[in-house]
Order: C-alpha cells, then structure tokens, then sequence
C-alpha cells in the first residue's frame, strides 16, 4: 500500500478555502444566533402567555432534533414552502441558526433566572422598572456567567458546520471528501482533513477553557 | 400543494427497523462512552502522571474534530492502514464511543473533584484504602450528581447516531434517505421522521432537565 | 383576631398615621399568611415587628412596598391606596426604603454606584450630584473611606450600611427593615444597629421586622406580635417585653430566653 502524502499539498489552496468556509459559517450562525437568541430567551421570560409558548415550542423542538436531518429538511422544505431555489450554503445557514438559536436562548433564559431574586426585589425597591432592573442590574450580572457557555456553543457549532457537507456545501470536510473522491488518496485526505480541524479547533477548545476558568462562577 | 404520506406508510416497516438501529446504536455507545470515559478518568486521575498528557491530548483532540471526520476516518481510513475493515454498525459504534467518552472522561473527572476534600479527608482518617474511598465515598456521590450528565450523553448519542448514515449504516436517518429517494417525497417522509426523532428525544431531554433540578437541590451542602 | 387593647399615647398622635393596614389577607395558594391584619404606623415611629418565623411579619413588609400583592384588604400611604398598577406603584416605591437580610448590593457596582444609582436611575439625577449625593450618604453611616470598595471586598455589616445607604438616598418617607441583622456576624450586628438608632433619633419613621430584643426594646417606639399571620398583642416596649398581656406572647419572649 502506498501513500502519497503529496496530495495535500498540491490541493493545499482548496482545503484552505474550504477551512476558511468553515470559519466562515461559524461566524456568519453565531452572529445571527446570538441576537436570536436573546429574542426567544426574552419571549420566554415575557408577561405574554402567546410570546411564552411560541419561545417554549420553538427552543424544545429544536433542541430535540439532530442537526444533519435539520439540515436535510430545510433542503427540501424551503424551496417548496417559498418557491424560490435557495443556495445550498443558505440552507446550510438557515439550518444552522435556527439550531444555535435554540440552544442560545436556554443559556440566556437560565443565565438571566440565575441572578438571585433578591437583586431584582432590590432594584424594584428603590422605584426602578422592571425593564430598568433588568438591564442595569440582571442583565450585566448574567452576562458573566452566559459567556463561558456561548463559547462552549461556539466550538460545537465549528464542529456542526461539518455537517452541511451533506448537502455539497463546499466547507472543509466537504471539499476533502471531494478531493479524496477525485485522487482515491483516501488516508492522506482523510487523515489531513482530521488535522486541519484539530489546528483550528484545538486553540478553540484551549481559549474556552480560559474563559470558564476566568468567568466562571464561583458560589 | 399536495403532500402525500403514503410512502411513510407504505414503508413502515423499513422504517421500524432504521429505529431498532438507531436505538441499539444510541444505547449501546452511550454505555460504551460513559464506561471508556470512566476508565479514563480514573487513569487521569490515579494513573502514572506520563499518562496523564497524552489522556489530555486525547479528551482535548476529540473537542476538536467534529465526529462526522472521525467517523468516516475510522471506516475508510483505518482499512488502509490496519487491513482490518469494519461493517459500518460498528465502525459507528466504534467512532462514537471515541468521541463521546472524551466528553464522559471529562464530566465524571470534574463529578469527582466536585466532591468536599473533607470527605476524602473523613474515608481516609477512618483506615480506608484509596480504592475503599473511590468505590465507597467518591464514585456512589459522583455518580448522582453526574445523572444529568450522563442523560446528556445519550441524547448526544441519539443525535450522533443521525451522521452514522454516512457511511450507510441502516438507521432511521439513513432509511429516511432512501425512502425520500425511492419516493420522490422527501418532504413528507423527513417531516414524518423529524416528528419520530422529536418523540425519541423529548421525553430524554425533560427526563434529563428534570434530573438537573433535582441535582441541583442535592448540591447545596 | 386581632388584640383590640386600646393603645396608650403613641407618637405623633395628633397627626394623621404615615401608613394604615386595613385588614389586610395575603394567601400562598392554600396557605393564609396574613389573616385581616390591622395596623397603623405613626409619623416618626419606629415600629418593631417581632415574633415566630412564619409569623408574617416580613410578609407584611413586603406587602407594604408592594413586592408581594395582597388579597384582600388596603394598605394605605398618607391615606392613599397603594395603586394596582405595576407604573404606578413604582412612583408609591420611592416614598419608601427597604433593607434586606441579604444586603442585596449590586455585585458589579462600587459601594459609591451602589448608593447612587436609585437617583440616578429613576429620579434621573446627574452622575455627578448623585454621587454626590451618595459621598454625603456613606459618610453618614461611617463609610465614607469606603466608597471605591465593591461589595466583595466589604464586610457583611459594611455591606448592610451600604444597603442603608442606598436605600436613603431616594430619600423616603418610611424605612422599611427585613430582618437586617439575622444574616451578620454578631460582631458586625453592632455597627448595623448603630446606624439604624441614629436614623431614629432623626425622626425616620421605621418599620423593622428583627429577632433583635434589646434593640427592640432600646429604641422601638411601638412593638407588635405576630403569630400564625395574626397580630396578637401590640404596645410600647415596656409592655411587652416586662408586662405582656397576652401568654403567648410571654411564650415566644421566653423561648427566646428573655428575662425582662
């Protein structure tokens, strides 16, 4: 058996495109998911009982589905629910947020209800509004203990990304895949594939454990 | 429009199967993946201290690569290397359990070092052995408030189960494919299978939030 | 029932009282934790609530700022309802302070930003007078040196001290104290206490809810005992504590070990 680890190196500007795509993606769900987040978290602490439930079925629903058959889903379901033909990396986009949504607006809604009761009767005795507790006092406070937990997110969601590869979005793995289908150097491709994510991923992994190590709360 | 279900129906029976796949698959790596994860905790705990990086490497490693790449490296990859070939069932339990108990290892190793030193400190004043004081002491605690945890795992190992047809293994997601392919009707046939994975997983997730709630009263000491 | 004993001269009699219970009913699902509670502050007052846990006393304090809703009955400010309305009540909150057993400090403010934020927030005062403001606050219950400090780096009766602050600055009508002293060391009681006789001697009318005896008995102008979300005797302190009328009031006072 013979390998010829050769192969990387001349498709080396391919992969790194496809790395970037990756990165890219990341960046690209988190920015939306973030804000989307906060949207459903703050419907569901909400006083509107419709606002509460609409947050509630959304978060359980996409909390208890496998990304790769969102994926697939959203593949078959949007051009048919809105008639127009989307590219497969907005589908791969649409899928992906609607996920991390779910997840981010848990980390909000249990980052916001652990600030003890207390500080918000506090705010509220001094004649602030509920609306003013909540961002001058809850808020702040929460912020502390919810971005170790995005962080996690954010290396799950890198990891996640492999998974629109199913619908020929040209990321890394998918561009690997390709690649290794077009050379049959399968362990050279493979095997870089796996490396290419450990560089990028394992400085991620490092960074979020500084950050519980710093913000982590200690009770 | 018109949606048209039969093929769901049709099928059902193909189906059934995916399921049993998925539900064996699911169950049997989580067991794999706490056990594995518990061997290495305990290595990286009590184990010889050149150990101890490489246990990191490993646990750090599997952060790192999404398990879709760890997958398809164990069943076409390894191959190539070991001349030894997997059917794809166990090529996937094999892949899972490698990168869920990095996750396990993790979870059980902070479940132990949550636990007052004073208890470790009370075991040993009382003659225990450092085994005693595992088995008796430190793993019957770590392992309640670890429930939630471990519940978590298995929903991750139903989830993962999902990526395993890739490399075709026959689960659901993977007789999902087909059917949608053979029918002309994906929308209705992945609809119908979102609905079951959603019925898998919802009563885990509450089982496991609940845990969580009743963990969290125990942890107050 | 309530004891119906006709109170001896109280303070400020001549005046219409600050604040006026009007059988007052507050239910937790099954449970009543305030059964048709009657009761009259007067202006100047300083009003010790005291009796068994669950007694509802602190209930009755929180009803009184309107953290808890009450369920049958009024609660009267200078003779005015407390108003339903989230909006409005908020307006009836700045006439009142509220100390807290838990301090309650904002974490992420200094002890300075920790007074000044209620005029800044909602009466919208400037930074700078607001801080102002608090400088003068934080001297007066001897923190002035302390001012940077956040509440981490600040003892439990620093930290009490500054809740009085904090509270004082909205400059209220009425104080309102939730058992201040029951989460403090007992060397730190002392400082805390201070403060609050000093307030007295001001003129503050004061309603605290506290398991502090001698202080009751120092510098309350008026007791009330509570059991089982009842009032079962009220009076000056001389009554109660030496010449209860009422035996489980003599009970509880001696459950607690006090001798007269």
């Amino acid at each position: 058996m013979n390998f010829d680890w050769s192969v990387i190196w001349t498709h080396r500007s391919a992969l790194l495109e496809g790395a970037a795509l990756t990165v890219g993606l990341t960046v690209l769900t988190m920015l939306l998911a973030v804000p989307g987040g906060i949207v459903l978290a703050l419907m569901r602490l909400s006083s509107n009982k419709l606002a509460r439930s609409a947050s509630l079925a959304f978060v359980e629903f996409f909390r208890n589905l496998p990304l790769i058959l969102v994926i697939y889903w959203a593949f078959y379901v949007m051009p048919m629910a809105f008639n127009v033909q989307f590219s497969p990396i907005t589908t791969a986009l649409v899928a992906l947020v609607l996920n991390v949504s779910a997840y981010n607006a848990e980390t909000f809604r249990a980052g916001i209800n652990s600030i003890r009761k207390g500080q918000m009767e506090a705010a509220l005795a001094i004649g602030m509004s509920r609306r003013q507790a909540m961002f001058k006092v809850v808020i702040p406070q929460a912020a502390r203990r919810i971005l170790p937990v995005i962080a996690s997110t954010w290396v799950s969601l890198f990891k996640d990304t492999s998974l629109v590869s199913v619908i020929a979005v040209g990321e890394l793995a998918y561009t690997a895949m390709q690649i290794r289908a077009q050379t049959f150097r399968v362990l050279e491709m493979l095997t870089a594939m796996a490396a290419l994510y450990w560089l990028m991923g394992y400085p991620q992994a490092k960074l979020v454990d500084w950050i519980h190590r710093k913000y982590g709360v200690k009770e | 429009m018109e949606f048209d279900f039969s093929p769901i129906a049709d099928n059902w029976r193909f189906f059934a199967g995916g399921l049993g796949v998925t539900v064996a698959l699911s169950i049997i790596s989580a067991v794999t993946s706490i056990l594995a994860g518990l061997f290495i905790a305990l290595l990286r705990l009590y184990g010889p201290g050149w150990l101890r990086p490489v246990l990191v490497f490993y646990i750090d490693s599997m952060r790192a690569i999404p398990v879709l790449v760890v997958l398809v490296w164990i069943y076409f990859a390894v191959p190539l290397i070991t001349g030894m070939s997997f059917p794809p069932f166990w090529a996937a339990l094999l892949a899972l359990t490698l990168h869920i108990a990095a996750y396990a290892a993790e979870v059980i190793r902070a479940g132990i070092e949550s636990i007052r030193p004073g208890q470790t400190r009370a075991a040993l004043a009382l003659g225990m052995s450092r085994a005693q004081l595992l088995r008796k002491v430190l793993l019957p605690q770590a392992t309640i408030r670890m429930l939630p945890a471990f519940g978590s795992i298995l929903t991750i190992a139903i989830k993962d189960t999902a990526i395993a047809t890739v490399i075709a293994v026959p689960e659901l997601m993977h007789r999902a494919e087909t059917v949608a392919g053979q029918s002309y009707r994906p929308v209705e046939v992945f609809t119908a299978v979102m609905l079951a994975y959603f019925c898998i997983l919802f009563p885990v997730t509450r089982l496991v939030d609940r845990l969580y709630q009743r963990v969290a009263h125990m942890g107050r000491s | 029932m309530n004891a119906t004993a006709s109170p001896p001269a109280r303070k400020n009699a001549g005046q219409p009282p600050v604040l006026v219970y009007e059988n007052v009913r507050k239910l937790y699902g099954d449970f009543v934790a305030l059964k048709d509670v009657s009761l009259q502050v007067q202006k100047g007052e300083v009003m010790c609530l005291i009796g068994p846990s669950g007694s509802g006393k602190s209930t009755l304090l929180r009803c009184t700022n309107a953290l808890e809703t009450i369920d049958g009955g009024r609660v009267l400010l200078d003779g005015v309802p407390l108003p339903a309305r989230e909006s409005e009540v908020r307006k009836v909150r700045q006439r009142m302070g509220m100390v807290f057993q838990s301090f309650e400090l904002f974490p992420h403010k200094s002890a300075l930003d920790n007074v000044a934020m209620g005029p800044v927030t909602v009466l919208g005062m400037s930074q700078a007078d607001a801080r102002a403001r608090a400088r003068t606050l934080l001297d007066k219950v001897g923190l002035g040196d302390k001012a940077q400090n956040f509440p981490a780096n600040l003892s439990g009766g620093q930290q009490q001290r500054v809740a009085i602050a904090r509270a004082l600055a909205m400059e209220p009508e009425v104080m309102l104290f939730d058992e201040p002293t029951s989460a403090l060391d007992p060397e730190t009681v002392g400082e805390v206490l201070n403060v609050m006789q000093k307030l007295a001697h001001e003129g503050m009318t004061m309603i605290v809810v506290t398991h502090e005896m001698s202080f009751a008995r120092r510098v309350a102008d008026w007791v009330v005992v509570f059991e089982s979300g009842a009032i079962i005797e009220q009076g000056p302190p001389a009554q109660i504590f030496d010449a209860p009328t009422v035996t489980r009031t003599r009970d509880f006072l001696g459950h607690l070990g006090w001798n007269g």
